[in-house]
């Protein structure tokens, strides 16, 4: 246990599969809830991937046109047809919560109650200004006449997928957003400094809690880019 | 919170994980395991009947439940079967077995037998019982969590079984549910039975997934001190890649379960084209059959080693203790669950080589299913390697283990032939399959949960299961499913396809029908003999021997509580401190023949020990 | 009875079985022999590992059975034989691949004189379409289906006209002529599966599908469907019948084309026309 012994440890491939494989934890000073969540997400991204990748495939596949996107997704500012407008600010919203958060967790380490509150609320309702444009945006569709069967544009799996994804990210969006006004108020009433029990986990509350709920946020907005990309821009 | 246990572990120290070299020093230097990285778990412990035994958090009592609830639906599933081969073995002698109600058990068993059975049984119920007691923790890491899993499941369950009594039964749409036929007047079922199975399906999914995250972070970062990755017994690291595969699979699962939800209720066409049925042109359009399978099978490949990788730890771990010699080829066996359960995510249209898709996928395919064969292949060579030169206890777990090696290797051959795709084409959808896939993922992982039930009974219990009527069960069970599976290949050759109510008088397969009865028999034997297994544990609760500590003399941490039955926390007052793997049965040197986990090498000094 | 010894009655029972069994393939009566060749090829490969692996299994279990005191192998691992299990397993994987991946290749090549045949499947029939003497099958779509076209030929292709339609379950096929099978399916899934062939392909709505052969012996087959199709699977069967050349040829002339049909329908509509004249 002397300090040479460092040097004569493996590197490489051998040396990172025995840290990995060493004792008691693979990922040492993570918390529980931390990994958790990051293997929660990683099969996340395969759900997000496999409604992706059918929307893909069922673009590609369809025997009626798709609708031309850029016009059904503009919206009509003085009569005149803005293109990607409403989606760019429900865009600019979404990643600006995840400032707000990214914020809100520096903030709950250092223990500062107020900022971290303030950070939360701003994120929660960041989210909350993303659904109801995303709603916006659901109900000008619906005006228009597209449904999940079947729209005047083209190809009916334009509607069809078009709310399936949206609609789970948003359920997605939406969770979070409830998360997030549940996480202000304890944070306000200060249970992760006292490090009150849960209501129904009866487990210690902790400042990291925060922060696990930050990467959820993170993923949604990271997911949101795809879709975004998938949807909008091809 | 955690600030105390961070300044004693930074910076990690860096040695080596495999215990430090025992060349010099005194005792205490060849004992020397790191401190704990971890505070103690805080649990919620129960103080009521609910809290202990209902909505109980403790990994163990949930294991229980998730058993019983499997071997419950396990049990439906294996009435339906019998209902099955009445109708083929005797066709019209049940009046009330109509080609509907035939197409529904065909469904319902395979669902069953496959989600709510086999993956239930292995992941949730020795999962839940296991891990924590194998890898030293006190319980599941997130034990609300956990509870919720099961009560999950428990609905899930629920919806399952109440698709029997909606109107038109449950789905007939056999248990890969392939559209257009699934959601189509033309299936049985195919309202309300076929919605509450994609409803059920998608809360299994949720719940598992809620489960899921207990093992493989229990398992990552809730092992105790000197417990490292390559001292785990491989029903650890059989479950842990099972379970890994389930949180990548089942997503596909669940999204194809969205989608045909969508195409049923609001009449999208994700997988619906346009269709032509009893004359008239449906309002679908434009969509693909074989997304459906695609995705189906993304989940339903890995499905497959999400129920054998459990089984191949828990029987490396059963003929270890039971032939009393180190599992051989330790790090191989590691590495091939590993690989298996990489590679299995890239061989799914093996299952889809005459399914119309592009075909040029089936070389590759093709290949990457070969390719799986080596790594499996070679676990079987170091099972029976593991045999060779051993102290072998005939008892009843040994049995069920070699009857699992033979149904395997039968099975695992014959998949062979299915993977290798000029093969498959004259082989599938037919009863060959019905033969492969049930002595490889049927009857091999049953042989298993049956031994691992007589080899832990004593643990959760306290009381040994009788040998006598086990062998009797073992006899009845491994001749009958055999005698079953094995001569069912040949209808296959013949060409019977599978999903058949009735063959009539196809000219080539008359000869069959004698064997068709034959087969049916020996299923109500099979069937009926599982009464011994059910009456030997119901005895055995009251009348059963005492077990006592460790009755098997086995190495592994779950025999090493203080109580036996292990009490909620596991551990007692302390948590065990590791020093070897779990294989250390007859080593050269040692005074008996094992040496447990936790017996540190200052206490077996004289004992020339290879491999920790 | 020592258990190792009925270990060793089941490995030599599934041999005997495997000797004498009365169920075995039907006679093939298409090219793909070679089918038949790689499944032996597997079953000889395969089995004698079954055999070995359990014979060795069996020899453990007989020899270092429970004896209090015995003399125990300590080697937790063999470099040298885990190696050598890895490629000589590797080997035996290589052998049985490689002619599958032959015989596929000229599984999903069709050559080229060969006789397209369009298998039309729907719950629970079947009907088939050969084309004219032009050789090439018109266009078709499942929404064009009506009585008066009953294979939803697309009206403006003039490669429909002469499209032989043949509305019953029974298909004529000539010997040693390979024939390209091209499936579509109305509604959902089928298979269309002569045992006797060893080949099948999945029809699939939506979509065309296709697979080759060439029968090579006279005869009358059973045409199973072969994927699960709904309630009445079980029930849908049709016939081939492989003709020599000249009975082939004769039964071809007394089908129908396309173009026969819109003219007798033409006809009847004409009559009827008269006849509703007549009435009034």
């Amino acid at each position: 246990m002397s300090d040479n012994s460092l040097n004569n440890l493996p590197g490489g491939f051998k040396g990172m599969s025995q840290d990995m494989g060493s004792d008691q934890t693979v990922f040492k000073g993570v918390q529980w809830g931390k990994v958790m969540m990051w293997i929660f997400l990683l099969s996340d991204t395969f759900i997000f991937s496999c409604f992706l990748i059918s929307y893909m495939k069922g673009r590609t596949s369809t025997v009626v046109d798709w609708p031309n996107t850029s016009e059904v997704f503009s919206l009509h500012v003085n009569g005149v047809p803005v293109p990607l407008l409403l989606i760019a600010i429900m865009t600019f919203v979404l990643i600006t919560s995840s400032g707000t958060m990214a914020l809100a967790v520096k903030y709950g380490y250092e223990k500062n109650r107020k900022m971290c509150g303030w950070l939360i609320l701003a994120t929660a309702i960041g989210g909350l200004t993303f659904v109801g444009m995303q709603a916006f945006e659901w109900s000008k569709l619906i005006h228009e006449g597209v449904r999940p069967w079947e729209n005047p544009f083209g190809a009916k799996q334009f509607g069809s997928f078009f709310f399936m994804i949206t609609g789970f990210h948003g359920t997605h969006v939406s969770i979070g957003v409830i998360f997030l006004f549940i996480y202000s108020r304890k944070v306000f009433r200060g249970d992760f400094d006292k490090g009150k029990r849960g209501f129904f986990t009866s487990m210690k509350s902790d400042y990291v809690a925060i922060e696990i709920l930050g990467l959820y946020w993170h993923f949604v907005d990271l997911v949101w880019v795809f879709i975004f990309a998938f949807f909008y821009l091809w | 919170m955690s600030d105390e246990y961070n300044q004693k572990n930074t910076p990690i120290k860096a040695q080596s994980s495999e215990t430090t070299s025992g060349s010099s020093g005194s005792s205490k230097d060849i004992d020397y395991v790191r401190p704990a990285e971890l505070p103690e778990q805080d649990l919620y412990h129960g103080h009521s009947f609910i809290t202990k035994w209902i909505f109980c958090q403790d990994a163990k009592v949930i294991g229980v439940q998730y058993f019983l609830t499997a071997v419950f639906t396990g049990i439906v599933g294996l009435v339906l079967s019998w209902l099955m081969r009445l109708q083929l073995g005797f066709p019209e002698l049940v009046p009330f077995i109509t080609a509907e109600h035939y197409y529904q058990f065909v469904t319902m068993h395979g669902m069953i037998m496959v989600v709510y059975f086999l993956t239930a049984l292995f992941l949730g119920g020795f999962g839940n019982y296991l891990i924590p007691l194998m890898v030293g923790a006190r319980d599941m890491v997130f034990p609300y969590v956990n509870m919720v899993s099961f009560w999950m499941f428990f609905i899930a369950v629920c919806v399952l079984m109440a698709s029997f009594f909606v109107p038109g039964g449950p789905t007939g749409a056999g248990w890969t549910l392939y559209p257009p036929q699934a959601i189509l007047p033309g299936t049985p079922g195919s309202n309300m039975g076929i919605i509450l199975m994609l409803v059920s399906l998608s809360l299994f999914v949720i719940g598992f997934t809620m489960g899921g995250l207990n093992y493989i972070i229990t398992i990552l970062q809730a092992r105790t001190r000197g417990m490292t990755l390559m001292r785990m017994p491989l029903t650890i690291w059989g479950i842990f890649t099972a379970t890994a595969l389930a949180m990548l699979a089942f997503p596909a699962l669940l999204v194809s379960c969205i989608m045909m939800t969508l195409d049923k209720m609001l009449g999208t066409s994700f997988f619906m084209p346009t269709i032509l049925q009893a004359g008239e042109v449906l309002s679908y359009g434009g969509g693909s059959p074989v997304l459906f399978q695609h995705l189906f099978w993304f989940f339903g490949h890995p499905e497959v080693y999400i129920v054998a990788l459990p089984a191949f730890g828990i029987v490396s771990d059963l003929i270890s203790v039971h032939a009393r010699k180190n599992i051989f080829g330790y790090r191989m066996m590691v590495w091939a669950i590993v690989g298996i359960g990489a590679l299995s995510f890239f061989v799914w249209a093996h299952h889809m080589y005459v399914s119309g898709m592009n075909p040029w996928f089936g070389f590759f395919f093709a290949t990457t299913t070969l390719i799986i064969a080596v790594p499996t292949a070679l676990k079987v060579y170091n099972w029976i390697i593991t045999l060779f030169r051993a102290n072998i206890r005939m008892n009843t777990v040994m049995l069920f283990c070699l009857g699992f090696i033979v149904t395997f290797v039968n099975g695992g051959i014959t998949g062979i032939f299915l993977g290798n795709v000029a093969v498959d084409i004259p082989l599938s959808d037919t009863y060959f399959v019905i033969a492969h896939f049930h002595m490889v993922m049927g009857i091999a992982p049953l042989m298993v949960i049956m031994g691992a039930v007589y080899h832990w009974f004593p643990l959760v219990t306290g009381r040994m299961l009788s040998e006598k009527l086990g062998k009797w069960h073992f006899w009845f069970t491994f001749l009958g499913a055999y005698s079953i599976y094995f001569p069912m290949h040949y209808l296959g050759f013949i060409g019977v396809p599978r999903r058949y109510f009735e063959m009539y008088d196809s000219p080539y397969v008359t000869s069959a029908t004698g064997m068709n009865e034959f087969i049916t028999v020996a299923a109500l034997i099979v069937g009926f003999s599982q009464l011994i297994f059910i009456y030997n544990i119901v005895t055995s609760l009251s009348i059963g021997k005492p077990a006592g500590k460790n009755p098997w003399k086995a190495n592994s941490l779950e025999w090493l509580t203080p109580e036996v039955p292990p009490a909620h926390g596991n551990w007692g007052e302390k948590l065990p401190v590791i020093h070897r793997w779990p294989y250390d049965f007859n080593v050269p040197g040692a005074k008996e023949d094992y040496i447990t986990q936790t017996t540190p090498p200052s206490e077996v000094i004289s004992a020339e020990v290879e491999k920790t | 009875m020592h258990p190792g010894i009925i270990f060793l009655g089941v490995i030599v029972g599934s041999v005997l079985f495997h000797i004498f069994t009365p169920w075995w393939w039907t006679d093939i009566a298409s090219n793909w022999g070679a089918m038949d060749d790689t499944i032996n090829l597997t079953f000889w490969i395969g089995g004698g590992v079954f055999v070995l692996v359990c014979l060795f299994m069996v020899y453990c279990v007989l020899k270092f059975s429970y004896k209090e005191g015995r003399k125990v192998e300590y080697k937790p691992e063999d470099h040298k034989l885990e190696k050598i299990l890895t490629i000589a397993t590797t080997i035996g994987v290589i052998a049985l691949l490689a002619p599958g991946l032959i015989v596929y290749n000229n599984y999903i090549n069709t050559p080229k004189n060969a006789l397209h045949v369009e298998v039309n499947a729907w719950q629970w029939g079947w009907q088939y379409r050969l084309p004219g003497e032009d050789g090439i099958l018109g266009t078709a779509h499942v929404a064009k289906i009506s009585d008066d076209n009953p294979f939803g030929i697309n009206l403006d292709d003039p490669n429909g006209k002469d499209d032989i339609l043949i509305q019953d379950d029974v298909l004529h096929l000539k010997k040693n002529r390979p024939v390209k099978i091209l499936l579509r399916s109305l509604d959902v899934l089928h298979n269309f599966y002569v045992p006797q062939f060893r080949a099948k392909m999945d029809a699939i709505p939506g979509i065309i599908t296709y697979y080759w052969f060439e029968p090579n012996k006279i005869g009358e087959y059973e045409v199973l469907c072969a994927e699960y199709c709904g309630v009445g699977h079980y029930a849908m069967r049709a016939k081939v019948i492989v003709q020599s050349e000249g009975n082939y040829d004769n039964w071809i002339k007394e089908q129908e084309t396309f173009s026969d049909l819109i003219a007798k329908q033409n006809n009847d509509k004409l009559k009827l026309t008269i006849v509703a004249k007549n009435k009034n």
